[in-house]
């Protein structure tokens, strides 16, 4: 029994230690040094483009660097940072205070978010400095050859970045609810890992076993759907081109399994032994 | 351990509730929908999809580059899995598609022959099974483009180029250039093209109908239009349908008016 009012202040405090025990981990310092690295030393690679124009192949490649970089970021921090506080029983030493549990998962939630959010917005303004100064140099270096329609939409990538970080605090919650069950912290990163495949490859596995009518497996297909967030409806269209209410929807989805992905966590947390 | 399978279904249950209550709420999206199904027809290429993210250009260049070293090799059945594998792990390049529907066309068949002693060993009739085969490969290739591809015209001339130049089917061919040029800011030359073909069909007053209506259309201050060109096609088919000179067409009277077929 709580005998405190819930506090976002306390949740506001939480966070910040979380975001200050994050920035102080080397596996962040790795992880955004090795993401920084690829986006700046993406034009080494640009000999290896044929099928897009340069400036668009930096721009997918800087891409796959945030989510890919941004994916194993989150989930092995969410993961160290809750057992931590486990495994030090500095968790033990706060909830003995007035802390509500939910506070401390959602202090800890907020903090790795934040981190993911600052990591993609990071990440997004070094590509967009790149793409910015190969842009320059190309409309110099071939006037003639310049194709007005190769520029980068600098708008459509800061999309793309917001986009990333929805599902990067999505990864947030369910490595938290995994970390909630969980008895080590390897076995939350492995959880969070394979989620971060199924949510990407759900919505494939649904759609093939669809067409193939087998419905057995058309159906397990479909309840796998319905657990795991579809990540396939963060990605752009093909065709660049995306509306306020497109990304007002992916947002609201994204908050929705957040929140229950959250409050599933609070009600698996108060039930364990600290 | 009861509390914790108690704990576990309850939240399977509820994520699996919400994502049904979402899923109702979602707006049908046709595009993404053909684009699923584009990547999951592939073998493996969810998988590689889900592992890439935005890795897939760099990907499926080097696939490319793979690709290339087995067609170097004239290694058939390697290079048509990896031209298939390449516009799996990324579509968007129409580069990938033209390219890999020419190898399909173009290409493999002559190694097939080649394979099988040659074009003096192989006969006639064999020779046009094989490019046929091919040519149905490339056409599968372009149509499973077209999904997810939005510039067709160039799929569309790829399409009649194979047509005529791997099937020999006039028809369908002519059919696919008329289609190129209809979409927006198709060519000119597309336009040419099909009146020729209605022309090697033996269709010709259709063609000189198909050239009358073309010629308004065509900007007289733009080359690729050849709007000479058209009003020389359009006597010779007048002279080969012996049209009477007061019913002949008259160049001073057609206004041009702009793009309308």
């Amino acid at each position: 029994m709580n005998t405190v009012p819930f506090s976002l202040r306390r949740v506001g405090l939480i966070a910040g230690v979380t975001l200050h025990e994050a920035l102080r981990q080397k596996l962040l310092h790795a992880l955004v040094l090795i993401a920084a690295g690829l986006v700046l030393g993406v034009r080494a690679l640009r000999d290896f483009n044929f099928g897009v124009s340069e400036l668009k192949f930096i721009a997918d490649f800087g891409d796959g660097a945030i989510a890919g970089f941004g994916a194993a970021l989150t989930i092995a921090l969410t993961a160290q940072l809750f057992f931590s506080e486990i495994e030090h029983r500095t968790a033990l030493t706060l909830l003995a205070k007035p802390v509500w549990r939910t506070e401390f998962l959602l202090g800890k939630f907020l903090g790795v978010a934040a981190v993911a959010f600052t990591f993609c917005g990071l990440l997004t303004a070094t590509l967009v400095g790149v793409l910015e100064q190969r842009q320059l140099e190309l409309q110099v270096d071939q006037p003639d050859a310049w194709v007005v329609s190769h520029a980068v939409n600098f708008g459509m990538l800061w999309v793309a970045a917001y986009l990333h970080a929805l599902k990067l605090a999505l990864l947030a919650a369910g490595t938290l609810l995994a970390a909630s069950f969980a008895q080590t912290q390897i076995f939350a990163v492995m959880a969070g890992g394979a989620g971060f495949v199924i949510c990407h490859l759900q919505g494939l596995a649904q759609a093939a076993y669809e067409r193939n009518g087998a419905s057995l497996m058309t159906a397990l297909a479909t309840l796998i759907h319905w657990i795991f967030p579809d990540f396939q409806r963060f990605a752009l269209p093909t065709d660049g081109g995306w509306t306020w209410i497109g990304l007002a929807q992916v947002t609201a989805y994204s908050g929705v399994y957040v929140g229950v992905a959250l409050a599933l966590a609070v009600r698996s947390f108060r039930e364990r032994e600290v | 351990m009861k509390s914790r399978l108690r704990t576990l279904l309850i939240a399977i249950g509820s994520l699996a509730l919400t994502g049904a209550l979402l899923d109702r709420m979602r707006p049908a999206d046709p595009a993404a929908t053909a684009q699923r199904g584009t990547l999951s027809s592939s073998p493996g290429a969810g998988a590689l999809l889900g592992w890439l993210g935005g890795f897939r250009a760099l990907a499926a260049d080097f696939l490319w580059i793979r690709m290339y070293a087995g067609w170097e090799q004239r290694d058939l059945p390697g290079t048509q899995t990896l031209l298939s594998a390449v516009v799996a792990v990324d579509p968007r390049p129409l580069y990938f598609w033209l390219n890999g529907a020419r190898i399909l066309a173009y290409d493999l068949p002559v190694w097939r022959i080649d394979a099988e002693g040659g074009y003096d060993a192989v006969s006639e009739t064999r020779r046009r099974v094989i490019e046929i085969e091919h040519a149905r490969l490339a056409l599968a290739q372009i149509s499973a483009a077209r999904r997810v591809q939005s510039d067709s015209i160039a799929l569309w001339i790829e399409q009649a180029h194979i047509e005529l130049n791997k099937l020999g089917d006039t028809a369908a061919a002519a059919a696919s250039y008329r289609r190129a040029w209809e979409e927006k800011g198709g060519p000119y030359y597309a336009a040419r093209i099909y009146a020729e073909l209605l022309k090697r069909d033996g269709r010709n007053s259709e063609a000189y109908a198909w050239l009358c209506a073309l010629y308004p259309q065509l900007p007289r201050d733009d080359e690729a239009a050849d709007a000479p060109l058209v009003l020389a096609r359009i006597r010779e088919l007048e002279r080969t349908l012996r049209v009477a000179p007061e019913k002949a067409f008259r160049p001073e009277l057609a206004v041009t008016v702009g793009r309308s077929l």
